[in-house]
């Protein structure tokens, strides 16, 4: 995207709706908030009015979220042509992702297609699985067949290992992230991005951090040995490159890990007492490291893939507190689950 | 005057008892005349929309009888047995054996599958043991247990191979990739057998690593190897042909059923198709539709004759609410489906706007003769056409009609191959008088553009826009603004003056389209008068570039000429033989070339000079219920 004009329009479309993304004060406000409150806010109030159980609304409302999500995203795309727009397009292709993942599991769990249909995510034309045709497949087999002849062949074969031998889903899960940040990582190499080093961050933050969730679960969760473990994580990453993620891969213990950890992680994350803890704060310093690139990249592109980052992980948040009202949990769990400004000094010292 | 717009519909709603939607439906069907409208209506009244059990069963089976066709290469034949709505029973039990025969059709398919990959792992293992051989380095001594080493060769793909290596070096095993083919490369891991020999395996499953199997007796017996792979070969193609001949059997045994399935399939699709059009309340049901005015007496005739128990046809015109909803309908003669087909690439005509398969055909067909005159040519065109009407189907009469008005052109501009003095030319050889030519062009893109515009003021009065017929784009006022801007330009060129008449003519509708322009937006008054301003101007510009436009008609008869002149001055330049062969030679570059740069020119002439200008083309297809 060399014009101008584009870049000048997409930068004041980011701008516009960075109004939009949630402070840590408001996710406070919103978590003190009725259900109907919070329905109103986000034009939800005809989901919770309609007759359905629980489940259904949960699903209605991510559902719901999503398309506010991917029509932000079409109005991003507006002035993109080309390789940047087909970069802004690749991203969303997670969630075609995690419907694959779901297809593929579902499948080998012998689910009804109805029950598999209702946990696929509806997305736009132009990034969707040919869901149909594969819930129609009668077994995973006749599945994978169907994969092996697309780009997800790759994906097929590991999971008809998976199946075959009845190992756990892991390696699949892994082999199908690995599959869409490597497409993340060609993308930014072939765009004629002006701010490339921006957007290799944004990736590596993304990379970082999916790697050392994942790292924590296998070794100290599933106790994968580390060749193991180090092979289902991207070796690509921001701040943590393959040697480090194989020097971390051997240790034991999460206090040794995140010891080990480079800076900013080891400050940030050095009195985490667990897993759940972990994420949150990675969460946060995410979304603290997307907003600097999102304000100060000289590339708007870069600026609105960062903006699409954040809102996402906003509107996962807004999520997980309308879940809890559903639920009726109460205010600790909400707490423990989405802490809001308590987290905030910790992160921003750490990060910046 | 039907011929010219699309044929007056009426709104049906049937009243039935519900277990006679099927047959209903497939009475409707039959008729073609029905499409069904699936606008929420009644949902208080009729809460339910029937049939959603079918319509899952029909999914189900019909998803299984296309791949079930696709795998054993079934064509259904057409229906021979009468017609009859079947019962969601009929199409369960159609389902049920449909899902035992795609069973056993994906049993053939996996097999197939598994057939292939065996194919490959013994066309990887030739090629590894090939390579091995040529290095002189005995891969049998690599395999089997030993005392202080492990070793495993084996294939995975080329994207995981540094992984691999970088997660094994943690458990200190090396990895040496040795051969690489299009996907896959081929390793050998080597490590101290020291170790948890699981944890090795794990990460190789993981990684999707698949062990090669090199034949113990490669060591001693290279000769006996290589034969044991052949054996395993030809095991392979003889299990493949005794696949084949499985799947022909069970194809033949099972053709009668299949073809049932299809018969019940067909029959319960109008059922299916029906949709939300049909809602009911326990025994009572209702549908709703569209049907062309002239089919409702056969719609009504059909139900009373076929369907088991009474019902209640209510119908009623659309109202100008619906009117934008309403499928448009047109019947044309045969003879104009490539038209119509050609016309449909622009878009369907709105309910009640003008339908211009006619116009489009008779201008088409005139404006490629007087661009592409030549008797030769068109005879060639028409001939090609009629050679190959199997091939071109309903295409045929457009080659046919395109042929003989080049032709008729061609006599009269006297040219025949691009010979000009052959025939004598029964009204002018376009290159003796080439600004009579443009004039007559500019000549008929005036009329042309004159009658879309007068189509136009028709279409807003049919949908009861005066306000638009008088004052919108190619509207009343655009028409006579274009006859001032006319005549002024005319009495310009004859007289010397613009004349007094068509210049008042012109400024007063020029102030009229500029006004109404200022009042129809919502908008500050600066940016009203710049709107306005913009758009009137583009008013002008537009007529004049469009008319403008119509001077390669006249350009491209004049280009026939020179291209020919052109191919007649390179074969005089040869000898005798050189000669025919230019000409023939130049004679298929003009008819293949400009031939087809014509036929697109008068396409761009038609939808943008023509249909922009009076053809919406955007209403609903008219999509009946078929069987």
């Amino acid at each position: 995207m060399s014009s101008h004009r584009n870049q000048a329009y997409l930068k004041t479309r980011v701008a516009v709706l960075s109004a939009r993304l949630l402070s840590p004060q408001e996710i406070e406000r919103l978590k003190g908030l009725t259900l109907n409150q919070l329905g109103e806010t986000f034009d939800l109030l005809p989901i919770f009015e309609e007759d359905i159980d629980t489940r259904q609304k949960s699903r209605l409302v991510e559902q719901a979220l999503l398309h506010r999500l991917m029509r932000e995203l079409s109005v991003l795309l507006r002035p993109l042509s080309g390789r940047s727009r087909g970069l802004l397009l690749y991203w969303p292709r997670k969630f075609e992702l995690y419907n694959l993942k779901t297809l593929i599991r579902g499948k080998m769990s012998h689910l009804e297609m109805e029950e598999i249909r209702d946990n696929l995510y509806e997305l736009p034309e132009n990034i969707r699985l040919p869901h149909e045709s594969l819930l129609q497949a009668e077994n995973v087999l006749e599945m994978l067949r169907q994969l092996d002849q697309g780009p997800y062949a790759l994906i097929a074969r590991q999971a008809r290992n998976v199946f075959e031998e009845q190992h756990e889903t892991f390696s699949l899960d892994a082999a199908i992230d690995r599959l869409y940040y490597t497409g993340m990582l060609r993308h930014a190499n072939i765009t004629d991005s002006i701010d490339k080093r921006g957007l290799k961050k944004v990736i590596g933050i993304m990379v970082d951090q999916q790697n050392i969730l994942w790292l924590l679960r296998y070794r100290l969760v599933y106790h994968f040995a580390p060749s193991e473990a180090y092979y289902l994580l991207i070796p690509y990453g921001g701040r943590i490159q393959r040697d480090n993620l194989m020097e971390l891969a051997n240790l034991e213990g999460l206090e040794t890990i995140i010891d080990h950890l480079p800076a900013p992680f080891q400050t940030l994350l050095s009195d985490a007492e667990n897993i759940t803890q972990v994420r949150q704060r990675l969460d946060r310093t995410v979304s603290v490291e997307l907003q600097k690139l999102m304000h100060y990249s000289p590339d708007a592109v870069v600026s609105a893939l960062s903006y699409l980052i954040i809102r996402d992980m906003d509107l996962m948040r807004f999520y997980a507190i309308i879940q809890s009202k559903l639920l009726q949990m109460d205010q600790a769990m909400l707490d423990e689950a989405v802490p809001g400004d308590a987290m905030d000094a910790t992160t921003m010292e750490a990060v910046t | 005057m039907q011929m010219f717009s699309t044929l007056l519909m009426k709104h049906i709603s049937i009243q039935v008892i519900t277990s006679d939607l099927p047959s209903a439906s497939v009475i409707l069907a039959e008729l073609n005349s029905f499409s069904p409208d699936t606008r929420p209506y009644a949902e208080q009244a009729l809460p339910e929309i029937p049939g959603r059990r079918f319509r899952e069963s029909y999914t189900q089976a019909k998803t299984r009888l296309d791949k079930i066709a696709s795998e054993v290469g079934f064509a259904p034949t057409s229906l021979s047995d009468g017609v009859t709505p079947i019962s969601e029973g009929e199409l369960d039990q159609a389902n049920q054996w449909l899902g035992v025969a795609w069973e056993t059709c994906s049993g053939f398919e996996e097999t197939r599958r598994r057939q292939h990959e065996e194919r490959v792992n013994i066309d990887q293992l030739e090629t590894t043991l090939a390579n091995f051989r040529n290095l002189h380095i005995d891969l049998g001594r690599l395999q089997g247990d030993k005392h202080f080493l492990e070793t495993h060769i084996g294939m995975l793909p080329r994207t995981q191979v540094d992984q691999l290596r970088d997660a094994l070096g943690l458990d200190r095993y090396l990895l040496f990739p040795f051969m690489e083919s299009e996907n896959e490369t081929h390793v050998i891991i080597v490590g101290a057998n020291d170790r948890e020999a699981s944890k090795l395996q794990s990460v190789l499953d993981t990684a999707g690593f698949r062990p090669l199997e090199i034949p113990p007796e490669l060591h001693a017996e290279p000769d006996t190897a290589k034969t044991r792979l052949m054996q395993r070969r030809e095991a392979v193609k003889q299990a493949a042909q005794a696949l084949e001949q499985a799947i022909s059997a069970w194809s033949a045994e099972s053709r009668q059923t299949l073809e049932r399935a299809a018969h019940i399939l067909h029959l319960a699709a109008p059922y299916v198709a029906l949709g939300e059009a049909a809602r009911h309340r326990g025994d009572l049901s209702r549908l709703q539709g569209w049907v062309p005015a002239d089919d409702l007496p056969s719609v009504e005739r059909a139900l009373d004759g076929k369907l088991p128990s009474a019902f209640v046809l209510e119908a009623r015109d659309p109202t100008a609410e619906e009117r934008p909803l309403v499928p448009s309908v047109m019947r044309h003669n045969p003879l104009l489906k490539p038209f119509s087909a050609l016309v449909m690439q622009y878009g369907v005509p709105r309910y009640g706007e003008v339908n211009p398969t006619q116009l489009f055909a008779l201008t088409y067909i005139l404006m490629f003769g007087m661009m592409f005159g030549d008797v030769g040519h068109g005879a060639v065109i028409l001939g090609a056409a009629l050679l190959l009407r199997r091939k071109l189907g309903s295409f045929t009469a457009f080659g046919i009609t395109a042929g003989l008005s080049s032709m008729l052109f061609g006599f009269l501009y006297g040219s025949i191959f691009g010979f000009e003095h052959i025939l004598h030319a029964l009204w002018i050889a376009p290159l003796t008088d080439p600004l009579y030519m443009l004039t007559v062009a500019l000549l008929w893109g005036i009329g042309f553009i004159t009658l879309v515009t007068l189509l136009n003021i028709l279409n807003h009065l049919v949908q009861g826009d005066r306000l638009g017929a008088l004052f919108g784009d190619n509207g009343l006022l655009s028409l006579l603004l274009y006859a001032g801007l006319l005549g002024a330009g005319y009495s310009f060129y004859a007289d010397g003056s613009i004349g007094a008449f068509w210049a008042v003519l012109a400024v007063l509708t020029l102030i009229g389209i500029f006004a109404h322009k200022l009042i129809e937006q919502d908008a500050s008054i600066g940016e009203r008068i710049l709107v306005a301003f913009i758009e009137t101007f583009e008013t002008i510009t537009g007529y004049a570039s469009n008319t403008l436009s119509f001077l390669r008609v006249a350009a491209f008869s004049l280009n026939h000429v020179a291209l020919a002149i052109a191919v007649f001055t390179l074969a005089d330049m040869m000898g005798d033989t050189g000669h025919w062969i230019t000409v023939m030679l130049g004679n298929v570059f003009i008819l293949v070339l400009e031939g087809l740069i014509v036929a697109i020119q008068v396409l761009r002439l038609e939808f943008y000079e023509g249909f922009s200008r009076f053809y919406s083309g955007d209403g609903r297809a008219f999509k009946p219920l078929t069987l």
